[in-house]
This record gives C-alpha cells, structure tokens and sequence, in this order.
C-alpha cells in the first residue's frame, strides 16, 4: 500500500493563515450591518480596536448582494482574514475577548452559535469555511508582531545610523548603548 | 463609487468574483492546486502584494431551518489581493510579469479578455470587483518592501549586536560603520 501525501491546504502558508467565510445575512439586518461598516470605518479608533488581536496582519468584510448571473435573494457576507498560526486559536481569542463584536456582525446571521464558548462557533465556521485554492503571503514566516518590532527597529536604527559617522568613538557607545535599551523589546 | 473603502493607509483590498465557464471547475481546481507556492509561485513576481487567495466558490453552505437554502447556478473564481499603491499599477503589474499564469486561471472564466490587451483587462476586473465594507490593517504605512527590508535589518542588527559584545569604543564605531554602510 502506498502512502499518498496529505493535501495541500489553500490556506496556509508558512506561519499565516487565511480565513474565509461567506455567509447569509438577514434581509431587515443588511442596513444595519452596512451603517455599522461606514461607522466603523470613518471611527479610526475600530482598526485599534480590531488589531488589539497582535496576530491579525489583514482583515476585511464585504457585504455581497449578488454575484454574476446568479440572482441572489440573500445578501451575503463575505468575511477574509490573515493571520498568525491556526484558525481555531484566533477564534478562541475572538470568542472571550470581543463577544460582542461578533454578534454585532455574524449575530443576525442564521443560526449563528453566539459565543461564548467558542466551540460551537468553531463548528460554524469550520462548516462555512471557503477552503482549497492557492494562498500567497509576501513574507510568511513573518508573524505580525516580528513584522512590527522589524518596523520599529528600523525607524530607531535609522537615526543611530545617519549619527554614527559625526559621533567620536565614545559618543557613539553611548548612543549605541542606548538604541539597544531602546529597541531591547523589539530585538 | 466606494473604491475609497477598500483602502486604509498605503493598502488596497481587492475583491474580484469571475463566473467560471461550465465544465471548466475541475480542470481550473487542478490547476490552482498545482501552482507553485511562495517564492517560486508567479504571485510572488508581484512586488506590492502583500498577499492573495485564489479559490473557486461553487456552494453555498446550508444554514438549517428557517435558512431557505440557495444554490449556484455556476461556479465562481474569487481573487482577493491586499497590496501597496493604487489598483491600476497592480492589474498592469499582472499583465507585465504574470500575464501567462494570469491567463491560465482567469481564462477559464466567462468573458474574460485576456491579459494581452491591457485596457480590456482593466475593465473586466473592475467590473467583477466587489468594494470592502470595512478593511483592517496591522501596519498600513508600511509597504512590502518595507516590511522585508525591516526584517533583514532586524536580524543583521541582532547578529552585530552579538559580535560586537566586549569591544571598545573604537573598534566598536568602526565595525558598525563597515557593517552598516548602506543603512544610512
């Protein structure tokens, strides 16, 4: 007997990956739901409050009326994220932490398992999950967090560089000594 | 009409539905399965992807009751690409650098143009593209570039940082500025 190789998920890639999920929304909700999006776009403080999660690199919702030649009669909701590690801990997180922004957003939803817990929602998503394809991340084995400290080192870096050639040895240990307290989270 | 909202800082949500020729499913579904991944994948030619799903959407999931079930009348391509910039430099991108992989999945989709001819391309995605209601970005200043720049420099600085320890002032000043000429 032959081992055959598992199959290639679509939707991972290095330490990433992507989620998604189309679901039905409720007709009465559908103006709601887009009011709710236009708020949360013009309030910047929503992309805060949505990336409080540091292993959330990308995420997106768009509500879809219809789809070419289709004749939809439910909306829909298209839901994409891309993220650090398994999808069953980024719903955990979810689950525990902002409950209430997922009800706001999948709660009129049909038959939505409201959490938590978070198991019954990792069912749901699990059966609405889009799965199969090809998945592609410009530096996967990057989590969101190494991505941001990278970003961080460089904007200090940079200063202590442009300095360096001005300073006399002993001035620049200092100032060398200091970017590394500095930047000591972010190394 | 609401392009604006697929944009937050630098990045662009793009979301595109394409109506699969029928018959076509199996044979598209096999060729994504085959495209080669990361670095050797054509996606990775495109330097202001930051990153994209392809997939093909051909079932809507039943809810139970009182959920009245919908089914497809086809099965559709759905492309989903975060990148850096503007939409247009990106779909001119795909024709210059992937126009062949491009075609070969795309091609199975009703009405497609090909990506021979530039402006028809255009046109098309734009017409199957489909604007984000709402977009969230870790970093939304920071380009592809900067990302992979930053993480190289990172890890170059760490390593310095562990060659360096014990030197004194002298030879630590000149071993950065020997290290990191090309930083400043």
């Amino acid at each position: 007997m032959s081992a055959t190789a598992p199959a290639r998920p679509g939707n991972e890639i290095g330490r990433m990956t992507g989620l998604t999920l189309f679901t039905p929304v409720r007709r009465a909700w559908r103006p709601f739901l887009r009011l709710g999006f236009f708020v949360a776009w013009h309030a910047k403080v929503f992309n805060r409050h949505i990336l409080q999660f540091n292993f959330i690199k990308f995420v997106r919702w768009t509500i879809v009326r219809d789809l070419p030649g289709e004749g939809l009669s439910y909306s829909y909701m298209l839901f994409e994220s891309n993220f650090d590690g398994p999808w069953q801990h980024y719903i955990d997180a979810f689950a525990y932490v902002i409950p209430k922004d997922i009800r706001l957003t999948w709660g009129r939803g049909i038959n939505f398992p409201y959490p938590p817990p978070s198991e019954p929602l990792k069912a749901w998503i699990a059966r609405n999950s889009m799965e199969g394809g090809t998945y592609y991340c410009a530096y996967p084995q990057a989590s969101t967090r190494m991505v941001r400290s990278a970003l961080e080192v460089r904007k200090r870096f940079g200063a202590l560089a442009r300095e360096a050639e001005r300073l006399t040895p002993e001035e620049f240990k200092a100032a060398y000594e200091r970017f590394l307290v500095d930047a000591q989270a972010h190394l | 009409m609401a392009d604006y909202r697929n944009r937050v800082g630098g990045v662009y949500a793009l979301t595109v539905f394409t109506p699969i020729l029928p018959g076509h499913e199996d044979e598209l579904r096999d060729h994504l399965a085959a495209l080669p991944l990361g670095e050797e994948g054509p996606l990775a030619r495109l330097d202001q992807l930051h990153v994209s799903r392809i997939q093909i959407f051909d079932e809507l999931v039943d809810q139970g009751p009182p959920h009245r079930r919908e089914t497809l009348e086809r099965a559709h391509l759905l492309f989903t690409s975060t990148i850096d910039g503007e939409l247009d430099p990106y779909l001119d991108a795909i024709c210059e650098r992937i126009g062949d992989e491009a075609d070969g999945w795309w091609g199975h989709c009703a009405g497609y143009p090909g990506t021979a001819d530039r402006a028809a391309f255009r046109r098309y995605i734009r017409a199957h593209k489909i604007d984000t209601n709402l977009l969230a970005v870790a970093n939304p200043g920071a380009t592809v570039r900067d990302v992979r720049e930053s993480l190289a420099l990172r890890e170059r600085v760490v390593d310095f940082a562990a060659e360096v320890q014990g030197l004194d002032a002298t030879a630590l000043r000149e071993r950065f500025l020997t290290a990191f000429a090309d930083v400043r």
